[in-house]
């Protein structure tokens, strides 16, 4: 016969322990401004009150000695908000499980976006009204009455439904199959921008600030069986990703049509994201030759694909399509192993490598348009494809109880090459097709081949029983081939000349220096303190373009804790980061000095945090924290120009209006126990944002410019007060 | 202990150890058992000393160690953070335990990965005894990896996020703390596939691709945290220029108060034409305008 509760014998205080924790909590949340940025993910956007409810119960007979193996569990979180989460779960240990989840995500955008368009959230089609007339961008910045009462004001959100299952089944000890699937339903627009072209200077671009519809079905399924025993284990599986825009495009009326004979067409259209579909296999295993030796790997092999009608993606007329979709198909393959040897306590050694290729086989064709600046090109898709090799040699050596040391050499090779039809680049080769020919699959790239060296090494020491200390360095130098046989098939054009010489810092050769440091020092058993640091400098080997980039960051840690239930911490960090950029004035394949120009970026961020727990006060019943939280983001560009240019305003000279954002956040919260199963919990916080950057804001405003359609964005800063009270009922 | 045996004899059996280490102990023990390391019904959950050793003399003498202390030896603590009465295990002992039933799967490249080579035990992140492993809650995730990602931690409270803070997207969600074939830890292959996970919308592939968006996300975003919305290394129109130099006035120095200076820095720069940045599937799409 069983025991009758084996661990609560003479120990009335272990049921408490051994059975579920279930509570239930509701109450209110009270804020106090409206505020799209204070409320971006949290549901808390609008000021007014909202339902506070949480809860999780979970039972079965596997609890509280009971001598079973079934659990289930029900939850929900944030249930008064758009923020809200429900799910429940039921398993058979070692035997089944499954599970059901939903989230819900609406992301605020902004609440200062004003449009004449008359649209819906999540439409694809912008009108004006019929009054509305049209705007000359050549004349004043001024509207009509009628331009200015088409006005309102629009809550721009992209909200997310994820709806989540997932199921496992053990056939037995060694075999067995996990299935997880994902919904994701996402309604709503994100602003987007549009360009129309209505004056001939190249500069004039007229811009009207729209809305994209976000109103997509993502779903995702993994399905795995998997097999593991003393000797290693292995993994076969599916993951597919289905992925459904509701449109394939939008249209927009053009209000600076009919102004001058260059005008465009309206209503305008433009693309949306195609709905697509990516199919992967993947496999994985290792092989255990000893407890000590092992190879572990893995291969995927993706299919990635769409063909998504063209119709309605461009303007008729300006454009004839040689197909109506594209039939894209890139392929996806993925291999890696893993060799590994922990013979002895002291030395652990491993080599690997690691193999991606996007291998894009989509066909290209000629596709003639017009440009919003009344170009007409007639340019080819290129497939664009790459592979990347990977391979490390690494070793860990114990030198003594308290030190350890850790190297590694690392070969990082990518290549870049384009699947451009055969066909069609030797008929261009032979007619000047826009003063040039087509690329070939190995004059596309500008970059075919990059090849970086690592060496990093990596120390560690226990000083002392309470002091703990950590270093590194890597150095990291990439040589990248440069094309002699480059094309750019754009180069005949304002909008696709590329200066020669540039390059762009992601595929340009670099050194790069890398060091981090860190100490941690248990100073008494009440108090720990913490430093860390590090810092990273790019070198870059390019005529033009990015020349050098530094970044560091110091943390400082601490934590004292003055009773036995009361703790109180502090943090500061401190990061910088610099980019150097070098360019070139006019259209010239060499520049000379005199046209040279750099811009400086410099981010500075201070983040700090101080925060503090009381538990047991007023005998036994009051939880208390709080915190305070600063951060203070500037980032700066400067452009200092050669002597082709002058400074005209010695105020300003180069030097862009810092991008400033300062945010303080106070938190105070407080859990009151009535009795052994109820609590009311109160908790204020007030949270400051001061953001500012006039340069991204001042043009969406009235009177800016006569060449942009305004809609009012501003810099979402706001003063939030929250209140919240809530009663919590705990059950065992 | 993977015999065959009754819930009965599994809490028999740990009563060795459940006699001293009882709910007056102020370590969080018996709480193991609303865990799925407490269900004794199933013959493969381990009994204490599965994981702790037989601890023979630590059962004669409290004052010597369990044969297996776990715990993160770089700061002594344990869980909850409380100052530990032992000093760890090293790391490779403790985490032989947990990997004598937990191998595979995620920790199929845990050998080797960062985490490894840096001393961190199971331990370190994981909190077993506790009746929900505050790792494995989605609320409190990121406070955890936030005790050595300090970096990050700042990141989180930036202009533009992730929703981190709202507890809507954790570590774990992009990252395989075990270890893994992809950058930086991440679950997937490569950075693409990770971010193509919520954002298909950017996956095409496009008629006109964009080279920067097929080959890595993070050759302009910066996942964690950024002063530059939305999640951005660097703003246009210089975001562009760390890779473009010549269309349009692009070349032209850009700067308020300079002769000469290109026009296109106000609003979203170059964005405010070329929209479709992350790549379009418009046959007048070519320049990303459509």
């Amino acid at each position: 016969a069983m025991p009758q509760a084996a661990l609560a014998d003479g120990d009335p205080g272990a049921a408490a322990l051994i059975n579920p924790d279930n509570y239930v909590e509701i109450g209110g949340i009270f804020t106090s401004q409206d505020s799209s940025k204070f409320g971006e993910y949290n549901g808390l956007d609008k000021k007014g009150g909202h339902v506070l409810g949480n809860f999780s119960v979970s039972g079965g007979d596997s609890y509280a000695e009971k001598p079973g193996i079934d659990r289930w569990s029900i939850y929900g979180n944030n249930l008064g908000t758009d923020s809200r989460q429900v799910g429940a779960a039921v398993s058979a240990q070692d035997k089944w499980s499954f599970s059901i989840d939903y989230d819900e995500l609406r992301h605020n955008i902004t609440d200062s976006y004003r449009t004449p368009y008359q649209s819906s959230l999540g439409g694809n089609t912008f009108t004006l009204p019929s009054n509305f007339g049209t705007i000359d961008p050549n004349g004043t910045a001024s509207l009509t009455a009628n331009q200015l009462a088409a006005y309102h004001q629009m809550d721009v959100y992209s909200k997310r439904q994820n709806t989540s299952i997932s199921a496992g089944y053990n056939f037995n000890r060694e075999w067995n199959l996990k299935f997880d699937y994902k919904h994701i339903e996402q309604t709503g627009s994100k602003l987007i921008s549009s360009a129309s072209d209505s004056i001939s200077d190249g500069l004039g671009e007229n811009v009207a600030m729209l809305l994209t519809p976000t109103e997509y079905q993502t779903d995702n399924f993994n399905l795995a069986v998997n097999w593991g025993s003393d000797k290693g284990f292995f993994s076969a599986g599916y993951y597919g990703s289905l992925f459904h825009d509701d449109y394939n495009h939008l249209t927009w009326d053009n209000p600076f049509l009919n102004v001058n004979t260059n005008a465009g067409s309206s209503p305008e259209s433009m693309s949306t994201p195609p709905s697509n579909q990516f199919h992967q296999l993947n496999f994985s295993g290792g092989y255990f030759f000893t407890p000590a030796t092992r190879l572990v790997g893995g291969l995927s092999y993706a299919r990635n694909t769409q063909n998504e009608s063209y119709a309605g993606t461009y303007t008729p007329g300006l454009a004839t399509p040689p197909i109506s979709s594209l039939n894209a198909a890139v392929i996806m393959k993925h291999a890696d192993l893993k060799l590994s040897n922990q013979t002895t306590q002291k030395l652990n050694l491993s080599a690997g490598f690691t193999y991606n290729e996007r291998d894009n086989n989509t066909a290209s064709a000629i596709y003639p348009f017009q440009t919003i600046g009344g170009d007409s090109p007639t340019p080819v898709n290129i497939p664009l494809s790459w592979k990347h090799t990977q391979a490390e040699l690494a070793g860990s050596y114990r030198l003594d109880d308290r030190q350890h040391l850790h190297a590694a050499y690392n070969y990082d090779k990518f290549e870049r090459w384009c699947n451009t039809s055969p066909a069609l680049y030797a008929a261009g080769g032979s007619q000047p097709v826009n003063g040039g020919t087509y690329p070939t699959p190995t004059s596309c790239a500008q970059v075919p081949k990059q090849v970086d060296n690592i060496l990093s090494l990596d120390y560690r020491l226990m000083a002392t029983d309470t002091v703990n200390f950590n270093a590194g360095y890597a150095y990291s130098k990439r040589n990248s081939d440069v094309n002699p046989y480059f094309y750019n098939p754009m180069q005949s054009f304002d909008e696709g000349f590329e200066n020669m010489g540039f390059l762009a810092f992601f595929q340009a050769s670099r050194k790069e220096n890398r060091v981090r440091m860190g100490v941690d020092w248990q100073a008494t058993e009440k108090f720990d303190l913490s430093l860390s640091g590090k810092y990273t400098q790019d070198d870059y080997d390019a005529t033009l373009g990015v020349q050098q980039g530094k970044s560091s960051s110091i943390n400082l840690d601490a934590t004292y804790a003055y009773s036995e239930k009361a703790t109180v911490s502090a943090y500061a960090t401190v990061q910088r980061r610099t980019r150097d950029l070098t360019n070139g004035q006019g259209q010239y394949p060499l520049q000379p000095l005199t046209a040279l120009w750099t811009n400086n970026l410099t981010d500075n961020e201070l983040t700090l945090g101080l925060s503090a727990k009381q538990k047991g006060l007023m005998g036994e019943r009051l939880d208390l924290a709080e915190g305070i939280t600063y951060s203070l983001g500037k980032t700066d560009y400067s452009t200092a120009a050669g002597a082709n240019y002058t400074c005209v305003d010695s105020t300003t000279c180069g030097v862009f209006p810092t991008i400033k954002n300062e945010m303080i956040s106070f938190r105070i919260s407080g859990g009151y126990k009535i009795d052994k199963a109820s609590k009311v919990m109160v908790g204020y916080q007030y949270q400051h944002l001061t953001s500012n950057d006039p340069t991204q804001y001042d043009y969406y405003q009235y009177g800016y410019s006569a060449t942009v359609l305004p809609a009012y964005l501003q810099a979402p800063s706001y003063n939030q007060n929250l209140v919240y009270v809530a009663y919590r009922y705990d059950m065992k | 202990d993977a015999l065959p045996r009754s819930a009965a004899k599994a809490l028999d059996a740990d009563k060795v150890c459940t006699s001293c280490h009882d709910s007056s102990y102020p370590e969080p023990v018996l709480d193991i058992y609303q865990t799925p390391h407490g269900v004794t019904g199933d013959p493969k959950t381990p009994l204490c000393q599965s994981c702790h050793g037989d601890s023979k003399k630590h059962i004669q003498d409290a004052s010597v160690p369990p044969d297996v202390v776990f715990g993160d030896r770089a700061t002594v603590k344990g869980i909850k953070g409380r100052q530990m009465i032992f000093k760890p295990s090293a790391p490779s002992v403790q985490n032989k335990e947990c990997l004598s039933c937990h191998e595979g799967g995620l920790r199929t490249h845990w050998v080797g990965s960062q985490h490894q080579v840096n001393g961190l035990a199971c331990a370190t992140c994981h909190s077993v005894h506790l009746p929900k492993d505050p790792i494995l809650t989605r609320a409190n995730q990121r406070e955890i990896c936030f005790d050595c990602h300090k970096e990050q931690q700042a990141d989180s409270h930036k202009f533009s996020t992730h929703p981190l803070d709202a507890g809507k997207i954790v570590c774990s969600d992009c990252h395989n703390p075990h270890g893994s074939t992809g950058p930086k830890l991440l679950k997937k292959n490569t950075v693409n596939e990770v971010c193509w996970q919520c954002h298909a919308d950017k996956r095409g592939p496009f008629l006109w691709e964009h080279q920067p968006v097929t080959e890595d996300c993070t050759n302009c975003h910066t996942p964690h945290g950024s002063n530059i919305s939305p999640l951005l290394k660097d703003r246009p129109p210089f975001l562009c220029e760390d890779c473009h130099n010549g269309p349009h006035q692009s070349s032209d120095a850009i700067g308020p108060g300079l002769t000469g200076s290109a026009p296109n820095a106000p609003g979203r720069a170059c964005l405010n034409c070329h929209v479709m940045i992350h790549g379009s599937n418009s046959p007048a799409g070519a320049f990303l305008h459509r």
